[in-house]
């Protein structure tokens, strides 16, 4: 029986159609996540090169001088792009995945970033998730919105209550054959971009596809319920379409308006105003009020005496210090304030699968917010070492020749990473099972 | 083996059936005449279970319809006026499929078997439903019915809009289901395929069997005059 099910729906050119377009548009978003893997590794390539050359440059412009060489300098540090972001490329397409800093200030320095061409931002990344959040929901209702209806409809139902020894069964066929052959279209796309991203088969790959089967079965959820109510094709439709209008475009819309009301970041203009004002302002105070304060911080350098000439590397160096010193609450608010709008966005999440399982995608495949902030934590562990190994060499003005500087490649951070099962599939599964519930209670009598 | 006590059942205050009571023998084909309107088909869903009489009792071979069990599903069959399969299968597959929901599988040439007894000739057992005409679809319906070897089968104007030879193939079939002991229970408008098909005939208005007649009987023109001065 399931078998001709089978057929009596497969043979439809509608669900042909369907199927392939789903199919072709999934391997679409690989290549294009191909692609942004490809570029993201040139860019790391290039930079690699970039750094050597302009190293090398300005060694031979700035020999005599090791303070003017490393106002000059630029060392990268790298947010490694893992292959399995190419299924969902995230918030890397505008938070860069490779920062490039000098010794100077840091705070100014952190949110420097290449021109992304905005009409892309708006248009966002035709990748996976993109196709699975936004595309494989109007499939599953284009193939479930008249299940019941269209046979009532037609007057099949009739003939098919009377023959069925259990029409319960009957409808969970029919839900089970159009599940498994979406499931077939999504493992086939999974499986494909095994080798086209080159991704290895590890636990964020199992991770991903456990969070697209229970996001598949989230909608399946709705649309069994939907089916449950029992009314007429063309409600149901209506019906589908509003609730995929309102998880995929009202609720997450709203849901981000909502946080930036309520979590407000003016410290991000206030770090920068800070951080200027910290570094420019000691241009004109006297320099023991800025070098005392550098002192403090760093009281190992006490041992170098105040300069008094006009100028000096050693209190230049401090005006920078300064610059971020004085800008660093404000830096400290403004990412508790951006970790607590992602915090409350993930809480809110919870009961709208849409947003969960970007956030779940995005997550798992190191391209959310919490990633980017954590190489931001590394930047500055980064840019505080380079700052401790180059300083007394600077106020020591060792010789530029002296320092190997082919040492100096970009380097990768170091990032935490680990999936929560529960986290990513949990809240999935729940809403699943409410709905469905919810639907067998209108089916138990049928 | 069928047998209805007292049917009421109303729809927004208008009765569709007014008290009605009949009774079905074994092996009848209970034949029941009257207008649009006047509660054949009210009648034929209330023992389908489609809808519940607001008082009175509807019995199959002794059980009551409000029970609801899965034996008196299996002891039924329903042929509508327009017989609505699934498109995308063949006659012979529908036939699979609605065999298989009601829990029988049948070899191939058993199926094949069910469809030309039923009438359609053999070349059309394979082919698309979708190109299959009406009389062609109530061949399959019978061969579903057929194939169930339900005890009652249930027809709601089998015969409408069916070419005069389909007719004819049509009522063959329902006479051979008779003689083996099926009870045929079927609306129509048709008051010679009545007389020509059916061994017992009940004559509805607005919800009432006004008369009730053995074929035996009568004359395709003195049911003709009785329907006329009836309705």
């Amino acid at each position: 029986m399931t078998r001709l099910a089978f057929y009596s729906f497969i043979r439809s050119n509608s669900v042909k159609i369907g199927l392939s377009f789903l199919f072709l548009t999934g391997i679409i978003s690989l290549f294009i996540g191909k692609q942004f893997i490809e570029k993201q590794k040139q860019n790391i390539t290039d930079t690699a090169i970039y750094q050597k050359e302009y190293i090398t440059q300005n060694v031979k412009f700035h020999k005599d001088d090791m303070g003017l060489l490393l106002y000059y300098l630029k060392f990268s540090l790298i947010n490694e792009v893992p292959a399995i972001s190419g299924l969902s490329i995230g918030q890397r397409d505008v938070n860069p995945s490779i920062k490039s800093v000098t010794i100077r200030g840091l705070e100014g320095q952190k949110y420097d970033t290449d021109l992304n061409n905005p009409y892309n931002s708006l248009l966002g990344s035709l990748d996976f998730s993109f196709v699975l959040i936004f595309l494989f929901p109007l499939l599953i209702i284009a193939f479930t919105y008249n299940i019941i209806s269209e046979e009532k409809e037609s007057g099949t139902w009739r003939m098919v209550s009377v023959q069925s020894k259990s029409l319960f069964k009957h409808i969970n066929k029919l839900f089970a054959i159009r599940l498994a052959l979406i499931l077939v279209v999504l493992l086939l796309i999974l499986f494909l971009a095994i080798p086209v991203l080159n991704i290895p088969i590890n636990a964020d790959f199992w991770a991903v596809l456990a969070t697209s089967v229970s996001y598949v079965l989230v909608w399946f959820g709705i649309c069994f319920w939907v089916a449950s109510l029992q009314k007429r094709s063309n409600f149901n439709a209506v019906v589908l379409l509003s609730v995929w209008i309102l998880l995929i475009i009202i609720l997450p819309t709203a849901v981000n308006n909502y946080l930036v009301n309520k979590y407000p970041v003016p410290e991000a203009l206030e770090t920068t105003l800070k951080q200027r004002k910290g570094y420019h302002e000691k241009w004109d105070m006297p320099k023991n009020a800025t070098m005392d304060k550098f002192f403090a911080h760093y009281p190992q350098y006490k041992k170098y005496p105040v300069p008094e000439e006009e100028f000096n590397w050693l209190w230049y160096y401090a005006m920078q210090q300064m610059g971020d010193d004085e800008s660093l609450e404000s830096s400290k608010e403004m990412k508790e304030k951006i970790l607590l709008r992602e915090k409350s966005s993930r809480a809110i999440a919870n009961i709208i699968p849409t947003i969960h399982t970007q956030l779940a995608f995005n997550q798992i495949v190191r391209t959310d917010l919490h990633n980017h902030m954590q190489f931001l934590d590394r930047l500055d562990d980064f840019h505080e070492k380079l700052r401790l190994y180059f300083y007394p060499k600077i106020f020591e003005n060792h010789l530029v020749e002296e320092e190997n500087w082919s040492k100096f490649k970009p380097e990768y951070a170091v990032t935490a990473h680990q999936i929560n099962w529960g986290e990513s599939l949990l809240p999935l599964l729940l809403v699943t099972a409410l709905i469905s519930s919810f639907a067998l209670f209108n089916l138990r009598k049928i | 083996m069928l047998k209805a006590i007292n049917l009421l059942k109303s729809y927004n205050g208008k009765k569709a059936l007014d008290n009605i009571s009949f009774q079905v023998e074994k092996g009848e084909i209970y034949c029941l005449l009257g207008q649009n309107g006047a509660g054949k088909t009210t009648t034929i869903n209330l023992f389908l279970g489609f809808i519940k009489p607001d008082d009175g009792n509807a019995f199959i071979d002794g059980e009551e319809i409000s029970t609801g069990t899965s034996s008196l599903n299996k002891k039924m069959a329903y042929i509508p006026e327009m017989v609505q399969l699934y498109g995308n299968l063949s006659g012979m597959e529908n036939l699979d499929f609605f065999s298989r929901i009601a829990g029988f599988k049948y070899p191939q040439e058993k199926l094949s078997e069910f469809l030309t007894k039923a009438g359609l000739q053999e070349d059309a057992h394979r082919q698309q439903l979708s190109s299959y005409s009406k009389g062609m679809r109530q061949k399959v319906g019978i061969a579903v019915a057929i194939a169930k070897n339900a005890d009652v089968i249930f027809m709601d104007e089998p015969t409408s809009g069916l070419d005069p030879k389909a007719m004819a193939e049509f009522t063959e079939s329902c006479k051979e289901l008779a003689a083996t002991g099926k009870t045929i229970f079927m609306a129509t408008h048709d008051i010679f395929n009545a007389v020509n098909v059916g061994t017992k005939i009940g004559i509805m208005r607005e919800g009432s069997i006004i008369h009730e007649m053995l074929t035996t009987d009568i004359d395709a023109n003195e049911l003709q005059k009785i329907y006329l001065e009836t309705i």
